[in-house]
């Protein structure tokens, strides 16, 4: 999720935006990903979450060494990282139906 | 994601208060030990902390002052308490038995205050989820 985070504090404008127009003023530097993959790395990293969240209850079951507490934070990481996903995903829609309903 | 630092610190600090934990009962089942593998009776056991530095922190300057717990070594007391019981198998010559040095008082105390810093730790823990949760309400 790193990615998200604004590089240097200015506001990057969007990827397709300067790959067309290069001479944008202001334009921090040149943007090497598009908005799709950033969002590919971003689910990936959010499954490799849920999948330690499953080897860590997995463990908790069969080994009694493996401590319950780190399961519970694993499943809590997983959780709250697959919330944020949630959110993207229905800022994403909200923005698409929106350009839906525009008038034509 | 930022909170993953705070939920590191959590998880460690769990771990050594549950390694406490460990120890605490280990001495208060060992109470009335008199033979060991080493010879001798059971010896106290205590546990050390130390800090250890956060890696994948928020990075920068705030990465060095966050620092993690660790637990760095499980020590042995030496002292043993000597008791006036010649029908003991484990009795000296003078009669005398030396039994583990533990008191039961301040195992006990040890004990409340390892299961207080537990639930410390999950409440910090939980502070930090809502903090979360809380985020993610922004602009609703």
């Amino acid at each position: 999720m790193d990615e998200f985070r604004i590089k240097s504090g200015t506001i990057l404008p969007p990827p397709s935006l300067v790959k067309e127009n290069e001479s944008i003023a202001g334009a921090p530097g040149k943007v090497t990903k598009d908005f799709s993959s950033l969002l590919q790395e971003a689910i990936n990293d959010i499954n490799k979450l849920q999948i330690q969240a499953d080897e860590a209850i997995t463990k908790v079951q069969l080994d009694s060494a493996t401590s319950i507490h780190e399961a519970m934070i694993a499943l809590e990481k997983a959780d709250i990282s697959f919330r944020t996903m949630m959110q993207v995903r229905n800022k994403i829609l909200d923005a698409y139906q929106e350009i839906m309903r525009m008038q034509v | 994601m930022d909170f993953l630092a705070s939920f590191k610190i959590c998880s460690s600090g769990l771990s050594a208060q549950r390694a406490k934990m460990d120890v605490i009962t280990s001495n208060l089942a060992n109470m009335e030990t008199t033979k060991t593998r080493e010879g001798g009776p059971y010896r106290r056991k205590k546990v050390v902390f130390a800090a250890a530095p956060l890696q994948g922190g928020f990075g920068g300057l705030l990465d060095k002052a966050l620092s993690q717990v660790k637990v760095e070594k499980v020590v042995a007391e030496e002292g043993v308490r000597l008791i006036f019981d010649p029908q003991h198998p484990d009795a000296d010559e003078r009669g005398m038995v030396a039994k583990p040095d533990v008191n039961l008082m301040e195992e006990m105390v040890e004990m409340l205050a390892a299961s207080r810093n537990f639930e410390a730790c999950v409440t910090a823990f939980d502070a930090t989820k809502s903090m979360a949760l809380k985020a993610m309400d922004i602009g609703k």
